[in-house]
């Protein structure tokens, strides 16, 4: 999967993470009670499921290399 | 365009984090551990710095006047507050650098350990409220049904200044008639015997009163 280019889940972080990046900057442009209350509902919930979404990538890749015996982290540099 | 330090990190954070963001949609390396360190910045650590800057931002933007003044049935609190001519006490108290542009804040903030919280939670009930039993209803209409919830509590927030122990204050006969029931909130300050209501253009169907 790794040595392949984007995982899917990655793109869809990247994806969710510019969304919630694009409400949080809003309100500090437009301080009313809109933007604010919008960046800190919808803003953290795009932004804590792309962190989440990054760390199962991740985790699932270190498991998958684990389960192949190779040394973590090496195994898609070359 | 945002000046203050808070802003200017969630900002500067917001753009470094999605340049690694599209960078990476851009390029789509392999997942290895360079990529994984740069996902780690551009999807971790720089939106977690940008969210943690932006709430604190956002949340003391929620304490200025223009924030309040942002719903239309506050619209004359705020032009009063900011009318430098204006005798009323908001727009006295809001000419005091003590208060200032957070004017709204500093008196209707519930005070305590607590109180920030308090506070912010009954503000979500205010935003209920407009977006619900005022979104269509006019500044007109909505003065004579609008009074606070607890009329009760702003002698408690006037006595944060105005302590009611001090000699000079004591002095005021008006003042030694009514300590006990001005401590107790069953005269309010700013009623109409007294110093007159905070907001005398919007008067409250049940103010506090001797």
């Amino acid at each position: 999967m790794a040595a392949r280019g984007a995982p899917p889940a990655l793109i869809f972080a990247c994806v969710c993470a510019l969304a919630a990046l694009a409400l949080m900057t809003w309100q500090l442009f437009d301080p009313r009670v809109f933007p604010i209350i919008v960046a800190m509902s919808a803003g953290q919930v795009l932004g804590t499921a792309s962190f989440l979404t990054y760390l199962y990538v991740v985790a699932n890749d270190f498991r998958r290399q684990l389960r192949q015996g190779k040394e973590p982290g090496k195994i898609n540099e070359g | 365009m945002p000046t203050s330090p808070l802003a200017v990190i969630a900002l500067g954070c917001a753009v470094l984090s999605a340049i690694i963001q599209l960078a990476y949609l851009i390029v789509r390396p392999p997942l290895v551990r360079a990529t994984k360190v740069w996902l780690l910045l551009g999807l971790g650590i720089l939106p977690i710095g940008a969210a943690f800057a932006g709430n604190v931002q956002g949340f003391e933007a929620t304490k200025e006047r223009a924030f309040c003044g942002s719903c239309h049935l506050m619209t004359l609190h705020e032009q009063d507050s900011d009318d430098a001519a204006s005798l009323s006490l908001a727009s006295r108290h809001a000419r005091n650098a003590m208060f200032g542009s957070e004017n709204c804040y500093t008196c209707h903030a519930d005070y305590g350990m607590f109180g920030t919280i308090v506070t912010k939670a009954g503000g979500m009930r205010h935003v209920w409220m407009n977006l619900t039993a005022y979104r269509g209803v006019s500044l007109d209409d909505a003065k004579k049904t609008i009074s606070l919830r607890d009329p009760w509590k702003m002698n408690g927030n006037c006595m944060q200044c105005h302590s009611t122990r001090d000699p000079l204050w004591l002095k005021v006969a008006d003042h030694k008639s009514v300590l006990d029931d001005v401590r107790a909130a069953r005269v309010s300050c700013a009623s109409a015997g007294c110093h007159g209501l905070a907001h005398p253009f919007f008067v409250s169907p049940n103010p506090v009163s001797p």
